[in-house]
């Protein structure tokens, strides 16, 4: 039951979210949104698993929430140095 | 009344109040995310709310939750989300800085990325 409504609650929450990652204009403001859709959806499985008892349904929550950070982090990173090969020294330090 | 239907009474109840507060600071998180004006507000209404939001709900599911080994699970998440959260705020804020994306900010200007090595007497 309440479950069901936090369901329903943070599905509005994601359709918000959702608009912020189609209309942001710059790519600080999609990956933000992303992260929170994700995070959102993680939530609405949790409560998929307290609804139906199924434990496995939080465990797969729990991989979408380590698996969206390190997608941020690797799309942060790749539009910081434009390289998923950085290199380890600074230019000037050669 | 027996006490596992009172014990049951007392679960619903306290897990919808606890679910309904973090639902509330959900909505305005993401009502801040769509509608604010610059990308460090908009940082700002999404770490604020609505990690604290996602933390209060994941608990209140914990209460609610059938079993012993799914409200662990539960703890678990919300202490990943507690972790993790503010962390990805904090890197998008930094990126987007050593980016040059200015912020609006009325009168006052903020320091640009490597202006203070330069603008600071000696």
């Amino acid at each position: 039951m309440t479950a069901l409504a936090a369901a329903i609650g943070v599905g509005i929450a994601l359709l918000l979210c959702g608009a912020r990652l189609f209309a942001g204009p710059t790519l600080y403001d999609r990956t933000l949104a992303a992260n929170g859709v994700v995070i959102k959806i993680a939530i609405i499985v949790a409560a998929g698993g307290v609804i139906s008892g199924r434990s496995v349904l939080i465990d797969a929550a729990l991989a979408f929430v380590l698996a969206s950070m390190v997608a941020n982090v690797a799309v942060l990173k790749f539009f910081r140095l434009r390289s998923f090969q950085a290199p380890l020294a600074r230019a000037e330090d050669l | 009344m027996d006490p596992a239907s009172v014990l049951q009474f007392l679960q619903l109840g306290v897990s919808g109040i606890v679910v309904a507060v973090g639902l509330l600071l959900i909505a305005g998180g993401s009502l801040g995310l769509l509608r604010f004006p610059d990308l460090y507000t908009r940082l700002h209404a999404a770490n604020v709310a609505d990690v604290v939001g996602s933390v209060i709900v994941v608990l209140g599911l914990a209460i609610a939750a059938p079993d012993w080994g799914i409200a662990v699970r539960l703890l678990l998440l919300a202490a990943l989300l507690m972790a993790l959260g503010p962390t990805l705020t904090h890197l998008v804020a930094q990126a987007a800085h050593a980016a040059g994306l200015a912020p609006i900010a009325g009168r006052y200007a903020a320091p640009r990325p490597g202006a203070t090595s330069t603008s600071t007497p000696p």
